[in-house]
């Protein structure tokens, strides 16, 4: 072999091996943002904070992201600025509860990575640690959301007693959610039996005249269940333009609307009440 | 009237704390949540009077929804978080379930009477309702967005 030749293969090997790494190093990258997107959206993030979460992260890492948010997938392409290499990965969304203080953490994440006060392994390891975050103690959130239900009757004109009513139907129905959500019910069939419990507990007001509005206890009984979130993101990725995106989650909104209406009527039929 | 808007604002804050502990927020969010869900509904509470304002309930929670964006927004970088962290849990107690339902049985009833005057009758509930839920919920998210598009440096940096 002459001495050209020889120089030749080395930076050869050499250009191979950089790009075997950046492959690896990109591959790593890909598969970081996909799994951070699929948490962030499955803690209930919008998708314009999503897209600008990742790239700022992508962009620290020097390297550039794109992805494609469907109802229940991402798309996630990374490439290099001069797109020599790229890296394509498809992830489902992690299913779960919403959860604020997740989303608040992974978007402090990417600002850490983006200002530098972190390298990526640092951001792998602090993503384990976040993504392990427990749920609000379900005690606390039981007495919470039966509070604000009961704090909800008043604000539609409901009297102390249909308060009183809609404060005991919330906390039953609340603790029924959270027994068939531990044991991985399918969450429709919850919502049309919670709702049905908590109108037919919550129908006693009239049973037993207890106090003037016993049409408001009813009325409020289920509103736990409205599920506020999903609307609320629904409508802000519409504005932002990801229809696909808005669609899907309206959908997911209006089926649990639907089965928590279902569940009420049943339960209004059952104890001879009319809506309206 | 005073002791009606002071009422409406105390239960529009014990509602955002208590919705806003089912989607999991962090600690420090409750308190700005309460605060801000309790200026916004009972500003609606007074711009519904028809007293006061006399507004629709759309415009109504489409302006109170702004006040609880610009609210969010100005406050959530003190506790670091993003703007949707105080913002929607604050928005929670304006969601227009009652509307949502009962667009729902005017639907069921739509079907269950064939007689054309009651199915009139119910389809007019059905629509009534729905559409009044769709347009407060189109107003609430476009009032409370605006402010975060306005405020673009802040809101999108809270966490920085």
């Amino acid at each position: 072999m002459t001495k050209a030749e020889e120089i030749y293969t080395d930076t050869d090997l050499a250009e191979s091996d950089r790009q075997t790494e950046e492959r690896a190093c990109l591959q790593e990258i890909c598969l970081f943002l996909s799994e951070y997107s699929a948490w962030l959206l499955g803690s209930g993030a919008t998708s314009i904070r999503l897209e600008r979460n990742v790239r700022r992260m992508a962009q620290s890492l020097g390297c550039e992201a794109e992805m494609t948010i469907l109802p229940r997938h991402i798309h996630m392409t990374v490439c290099l600025p001069d797109r020599s290499e790229c890296y394509t990965y498809i992830i489902a969304t992690h299913p779960m509860p919403i959860s604020f203080n997740i989303n608040t953490r992974l978007s402090r994440l990417s600002w850490s990575m983006a200002d530098d006060r972190i390298g990526f392994a640092e951001a792998k390891a602090k993503f384990k640690e976040i993504i392990s975050t427990p749920p609000t103690d379900k005690h606390l959130v039981l007495f919470l959301a039966s509070c604000a239900n009961a704090a909800f009757c008043r604000l539609f004109t409901g009297d102390w007693a249909a308060v009183g009513v809609v404060f005991l139907s919330t906390l039953a129905g609340f603790y029924l959610k959270q027994v068939l959500s531990e044991h991985k019910v399918d969450v429709r069939l919850i919502f049309i039996i919670c709702a049905f419990v908590s109108s037919v507990l919550a129908s006693t007001a009239g049973l037993f005249s207890l106090g003037n509005t016993p049409d408001v206890a009813v009325g409020t009984s289920v509103l736990y269940l409205v599920p506020g979130i999903p609307f609320l993101n629904s409508f802000s990725d519409m504005l932002d333009g990801h229809y696909i995106c808005a669609f899907g989650r309206f959908m997911n909104a209006l089926v649990l609307t639907s089965c928590l209406s279902l569940g009420l009527c049943g339960g209004m039929m059952m104890m001879n009440l009319s809506m309206f | 009237m005073l002791i009606q808007f002071l009422q409406d604002a105390f239960f529009a804050a014990i509602a955002a704390i208590g919705f806003a502990a089912i989607s999991n927020p962090p600690k420090k969010a409750y308190l700005l949540c309460a605060i801000i869900a309790a200026v916004g509904h009972s500003a609606r509470f007074l711009m519904m009077q028809p007293d006061v304002f006399g507004l629709h309930i759309v415009a109504a929670s489409t302006i109170a929804a702004f006040i609880i964006g610009f609210l969010a927004v100005l406050l959530s970088p003190y506790g670091k978080m993003p703007a949707e962290t105080c913002l929607f849990p604050s928005l929670l107690p304006m969601i227009p379930g009652i509307y949502a339902y009962k667009a729902f049985g005017g639907l069921i009833m739509c079907l269950t009477h064939s007689k054309e005057a009651d199915f009139d009758h119910y389809f007019f509930l059905f629509a009534n309702n729905g559409l009044t839920c769709l347009f407060i919920l189109l107003g609430m998210v476009v009032g409370a967005t605006l402010p975060i598009f306005f405020l673009k440096n802040i809101s999108f940096q809270a966490t920085r």
